[in-house]
């Protein structure tokens, strides 16, 4: 068949680019749009992309997890807190892959985190019970004053302790907003009753998020540690402690930690065999 | 209603609230009937009372059997709420004194008490009555001490109970027992001091009595006492008869420090007899019984049976050892921690100790368990005694081949059907699995950190009613500003317009109407001359300047109405001054 040279239709439009026979409006419909339609395509795919990324990490990691590769299940769960989703049970699913692997250490670190966002989660703190029972060391259990006076902020976590306070907080005021330009009977009965849960409120989110922020312990990743009387590996070693053992961190010299336990026997460690709870990684 | 009273109101009906709500409608009912003192003499008052558990007021006196050989009053009614533990009780008590009539042993309850249409009963008690041994001639005073002791003659670690009976007449404080310390003699306070009233050569006295148990550790003969307390007498001191202090209101009283001591008593302490003591015996001393059962009798291979053995009486129970028993052919034996229970009552020194064990039988067949013994010298026999369990056998039947983790005391329950019920057995431990639902990943709120937001939620309510409250505060203090100038500058005008040479009548009524709406902040359309005297009066303005201004009113008044309201009005008045004085007189 013969093919004519002036039958544009059947011309490719670059053919016709480099023939400079193109007018404006052809640069629109041909290239402009075309170009537009797929930038929008991508972006959206793209954006899609992103959104699914999270939810394919997870479930990759599940996957791993279910058929026994703990390793890619640590990879996978470790990415998924790098881009920002430290949701307890991220951290959970994680203290049980490192469960599996035989890290104890990192497993009650990951679950210590867990409980954090998940106080009541009955999973978790069989979980963690359990792992805890794995460890060697008899470690006195801490009396602290807080938690036994104000038992009920072991249950709850820092977001809900400021969701019933910041409710509490916009209802009292409001209540007394209201008294500055009118003051009907019922906004003094109120102001009464909100007052008293508006204030044991205000210190249960005070004290959480003191205990929170300023949580001291730290577990031993490390089969074996020695703790020694000085920052310097030629000191005395004052006792050993198993991995697992969760301690109180005091502070850090060089790469030395200052370490205590509850029963105040104190001393040094290597920085690299203990891990914050509430470290640079969690926060 | 004042704004406190109505705040007060409000706090006790919330707090009678909240008690109601914890109190529970349902609550147990319990009826307790108890003793002051378990032994008493023929001159002394006993105080009994019916604790009732459960209700919070009484609704009917309780009926109590076996007071036909005591003279009763009543002691009065108190109700009581109590926590324990964290559960709020209330209960109602009613007190009796009681005054034997005759000496013996006597069986006093059950007391019976209806509750809503329910009959509860208490428990008995008894009390014995011996006869008074008080001397009977000599007069003692209003103040002297007396100790006795239930035994002259004792055993090496034989109790004997030490009493001190302080008999009081006179008004005294602040009551204390000098320490009584004998090489050889244990002594150790038994329960409170106890009060009551008692009769002493015919005459009535409150008694304080404090018990111990005397447990000597060697033997040979002491001199116990004389045993010596301290107080202080307050005696009455009235001033001078016709003294400016003279009065009942003045009457003072003055402490006096008296120190007074008992008679010394003597005890002989013989050594234990070295005729029929066990081998096994460990130097326990005392009253001893004791108890014993094996459960179930019957079990399968692997399951576990408890044997519990309890000891007790009165004598150091802390002396009696962990019994043990022998080790036994395919059996497991784990022993329970022993619970040792001392009591310290008028008695003496006794309590229990329990021991329990799981018996885990690994075959089929009949387990023997060997009898315990425990040995100790009898203190009222004066003998030694030998105290043992039976002999317990164990029906073993052929068991599933697995056994059971041992739990004392929980081998088996009984259902509420009557099936038995067995303990779960733990076949394995391992973690739960990974949280797979996507919820996972949403976000927790975990403020941890202030960001603005979260200011914004808790400080922000603070902010904007801290804001809208000094807007408020301003625009008060704007608008009374205002009227404090409209106030100040009402004088001035007042006079401006008095100034006038043609001020009619009616001008002057307008001004004077003028004023006092500015200067005290009304709004009259009109005045006549009693409204504004009134008005003046009740702003602090003096009588005359009042009359004064009622008579200018009138008079304009009077010009207005005799037409003559246009005129202008005769200027002998000096309204100016009398203007600045009213405005210096009123608020």
């Amino acid at each position: 068949m013969a093919i004519s040279f002036h039958d544009r239709s059947l011309i490719s439009p670059l053919l016709i680019l480099s023939k400079k026979h193109v007018t404006h409006q052809y640069f629109i419909q041909m290239v402009f749009i075309p170009f537009i339609v797929c930038s929008l395509l991508f972006i959206v795919t793209y954006a899609q992309g992103q959104d699914q990324t999270g939810e394919e990490i997870f479930f990759k990691a599940n996957l791993a997890y279910n058929e026994g590769r703990y390793q890619d299940a640590i990879e996978g769960y470790h990415q998924l807190i790098r881009k920002g989703y430290r949701s307890g049970q991220v951290y959970f699913n994680l203290g049980n892959a490192y469960f599996r692997e035989e890290e104890l250490g990192k497993a009650i670190l990951f679950y210590e985190r867990a409980k954090i966002l998940l106080p009541r989660d009955a999973d978790l703190n069989f979980n963690l019970g359990y792992a805890l029972d794995q460890t060697q060391d008899a470690i006195p259990k801490s009396s602290d004053f807080i938690t036994q006076t104000f038992f009920w902020i072991n249950n709850l976590n820092l977001g809900e302790l400021f969701l019933g306070f910041a409710l509490l907080n916009i209802v009292l005021w409001g209540i007394l907003l209201i008294r500055l330009f009118i003051k009907p009977e019922w906004t003094y009965y109120g102001v009464m009753i909100f007052l008293i849960p508006w204030s044991i409120a205000g210190l249960s989110f005070g004290l959480k998020w003191y205990q929170v922020t300023m949580d001291d312990r730290a577990v031993v990743l490390q089969e074996q540690v020695n703790i020694m009387a000085g920052p310097h590996s030629d000191d005395t070693v004052l006792f050993q402690l198993h991995e697992g053992a969760v301690i109180l961190h005091e502070r850090v010299e060089d790469e030395w930690a200052l370490i205590r336990l509850p029963d105040n026997k104190r001393g040094w460690v290597k920085n690299g065999a203990v891990e914050k709870i509430i470290g640079a990684a969690y926060s | 209603m004042t704004s406190r009273f109505r705040h007060i109101l409000f706090l006790s009906m919330l707090a009678i609230l909240i008690l109601s709500a914890s109190l529970g409608y349902g609550a147990d009912i319990t009826v307790t009937l108890t003793l002051d003192r378990t032994e008493a003499t023929t001159v002394d008052s006993v105080r009994m009372k019916v604790s009732v558990s459960g209700v919070r007021e009484s609704t009917s006196s309780p009926g109590i059997q076996g007071l036909e050989n005591f003279y009763v009053t009543q002691g009065g009614t108190s109700s009581r709420v109590e926590i324990i533990n964290g559960q709020m009780k209330a209960g109602v008590d009613y007190t009796y004194f009681l005054q034997p009539r005759q000496t013996g042993t006597f069986q006093i309850g059950p007391a019976e008490l209806m509750i809503k249409g329910k009959t509860f009963q208490s428990n008995t008690v008894t009390l014995t009555v011996i006869k008074s041994d008080q001397a009977t001639g000599s007069d003692k005073g209003p103040l002297f001490l007396v100790s006795t002791l239930s035994s002259n003659d004792v055993y090496l670690e034989e109790q004997a109970i030490y009493s001190l009976k302080l008999y009081i007449q006179a008004n005294v404080r602040d009551i204390s027992l000098h320490p009584l310390e004998m090489e050889g003699i244990t002594l150790t306070q038994l329960g409170d001091a106890q009060e009551y009233q008692s009769i002493y050569n015919n005459q009535s006295y409150k008694v304080i009595e404090v018990g111990f148990a005397l447990t000597p550790t060697k033997p040979g003969g002491y001199v116990i006492g004389p045993a010596k307390m301290s107080m202080t007498v307050l005696e009455s001191r009235r001033r001078s008869p016709g003294s400016l202090f003279d009065d009942p209101f003045f009457h003072l009283t003055t402490g006096r420090p008296v120190t007074i001591a008992s008679e010394p008593l003597t005890l002989n302490v013989r050594p234990l007899p070295d005729k029929g003591r066990p081998t096994n015996y460990i130097g326990l001393v005392g009253r001893f019984e004791m108890t014993s059962h094996l459960e179930p009798s019957t079990i399968e291979a692997g399951e576990s049976a408890t044997l519990t053995v309890q000891i007790k009486g009165l004598g150091k129970i802390n002396l009696i050892p962990d019994l043990n028993i022998p080790s036994l052919n395919d059996t497991k034996i784990y022993a329970d921690q022993p619970v040792l229970n001392v009591t310290k009552d008028r008695g003496g020194i006794g309590g229990s100790k329990t021991m329990k064990w799981a018996i885990v039988p690994e075959k089929e067949g009949q387990t023997i368990i060997p009898s315990l013994t425990l040995s100790y010298f009898d203190t009222t026999t004066h003998q030694y005694r030998t105290l043992k369990t039976p002999s317990y056998s164990l029906n073993v039947l052929p068991g599933q081949g697995q056994r059971d983790t041992p739990a004392i005391g929980s081998a088996k329950d009984q259902g509420a059907d009557n099936t038995v019920k067995k303990a779960i057995k733990e076949l394995g431990r391992d973690i739960l699995p990974v949280h797979t639902s996507i919820k996972a990943l949403s976000q927790p709120l975990s403020p941890t950190r202030i960001n603005p937001m979260i200011g914004l939620i808790l400080f922000g309510p603070l902010v904007i009613y801290g804001g809208v409250f000094f807007i408020v505060l301003f625009r008060k203090r704007s608008l009374e500003s205002q009227t404090e100038i409209t106030a100040k500058r009402a004088a001035r005008k007042f006079s401006k317009q008095c100034r006038q040479d043609d001020l009619c009548a009616n001008d002057l009524l307008l001004a004077i109407r003028d004023y006092l709406n500015e200067k005290l902040g009304l709004s009259l359309g009109a005045v006549t001359a009693h409204e504004a005297s009134v008005i003046l009066e009740s702003r602090g303005a003096s009588h005359e300047a009042v009359q004064y201004m009622r008579d200018i009113i009138q008079r304009c008044e009077d010009a207005i109405y005799t037409g003559q309201g246009q005129s202008p009005i005769v200027q002998d008045l000096d309204m100016v001054k009398l203007i600045k004085r009213i405005d210096k007189e009123i608020r």
